[in-house]
């Protein structure tokens, strides 16, 4: 009997310890064991763009081509209906960043302009060849032209992970198929803000 | 005689295998530059039928292309490339679908409206030429 009233005891206390235990959330996206710091600047529409200049805000950062028909708008969609499922306030927190690895058909007006046709609180950006390099690298994006029949006729192989990035680190990765559940994309970027 | 005559022309009935639309939409462009053409094809007949492409007034040039995923040092990479074909099997369909087949229009000829309806012909390597209505979807 004295057995029985001690391990009653001893189960409530396991109880109440669960209670006090920090109810994580279980990420949807590849969580990043070490957070990579990060940073770049590029060509916006107008000014140039740092990335640390959303330094308050999660950053959904994608890489592709205005000239892409597939991959990117699959992406691009997917970004607009996660982030339409968020309130206005979360919206403000939000930045969705669209980086052309095409800068030779994509200067920073096209760039912007195609961001906005999927949402037009997206951003744009692109820059020299070489600047865009650099970023891609240290992204650990890959692109290359394929399919060439001109300076304007290609196709571009690329990266199409969504890279999430906070406080200057980069934090989250969304593989393309996972990028389209949207309402885990949306718990997820929850949890972070 | 005369009960003969219709013989080639059944015979030509018999043998143009009828493939269907089952569904397909056009994605709403994002730029002038390109789009893409989705759609699920049913093949009611014995043979298999290969698409090889499309026409599209409203477009500059159409081409078959097919996603690809591939791993390239180690990093997960995407890209398409144009197909000779794409095959609807005998009795079965064909799904051209974001990540897997679809029809690339190159240079719209016009901005395309959310909704509106847009036609393409579809062209089979047997001749068969298939006229669809598809609207212009954000999906």
């Amino acid at each position: 009997m004295r057995w029985l009233g001690l391990s009653l005891a001893l189960l409530a206390l396991l109880g109440v310890a669960y209670l006090f235990l920090p109810k994580g959330h279980s990420f949807y996206g590849t969580r990043l064991m070490q957070p990579k710091p990060v940073d770049f600047a590029l060509q916006g529409p107008g000014d140039p763009v740092r990335l640390a200049d959303f330094q308050d805000k999660v950053v959904l950062l994608f890489f592709g081509y205005v000239h892409c028909p597939d991959v990117c708008p699959t992406t691009l969609l997917a970004l607009k209906r996660a982030y339409e499922k968020l309130s206005p306030k979360e919206q403000e927190r939000v930045q969705v960043v669209f980086v052309s690895v095409d800068p030779e058909r994509d200067p920073p007006e096209v760039a912007d302009r195609y961001a906005k046709a999927f949402h037009p609180r997206f951003l744009g950006l692109s820059g020299s060849p070489e600047a865009i390099r650099e970023v891609a690298q240290g992204f650990g994006v890959y692109y290359q032209k394929t399919q060439y029949r001109g300076p304007g006729e290609y196709l571009v192989d690329h990266t199409a992970t969504t890279f999430v990035v906070q406080g200057g680190k980069l934090v989250l990765l969304f593989s393309p198929d996972k990028v389209e559940a949207t309402d885990k994309v949306v718990a997820d970027l929850r949890a972070l803000l | 005689m005369r009960r003969w005559m219709a013989l080639p022309f059944l015979l030509g009935l018999a043998l143009a295998q009828e493939v269907r639309l089952v569904e397909g939409w056009v994605r709403y462009p994002a730029s002038l530059a390109v789009t893409a053409a989705y759609l699920t094809l049913e093949n009611p007949g014995e043979r298999p039928l290969r698409l090889l492409g499309a026409e599209a007034a409203w477009a500059e040039r159409v081409e078959l292309h097919g996603t690809f995923h591939q791993e390239k040092d180690g990093k997960m990479v995407m890209g398409m490339r144009p197909v000779d074909f794409a095959e609807v099997p005998p009795k079965g369909r064909l799904v051209l679908k974001p990540g897997g087949y679809h029809l690339m229009l190159f240079n719209l000829k016009r901005p395309l409206k959310l909704g509106e309806k847009v036609e393409l012909v579809l062209k089979f390597q047997n001749g068969t030429q298939l006229k669809v209505l598809l609207p212009v979807e954000a999906r």
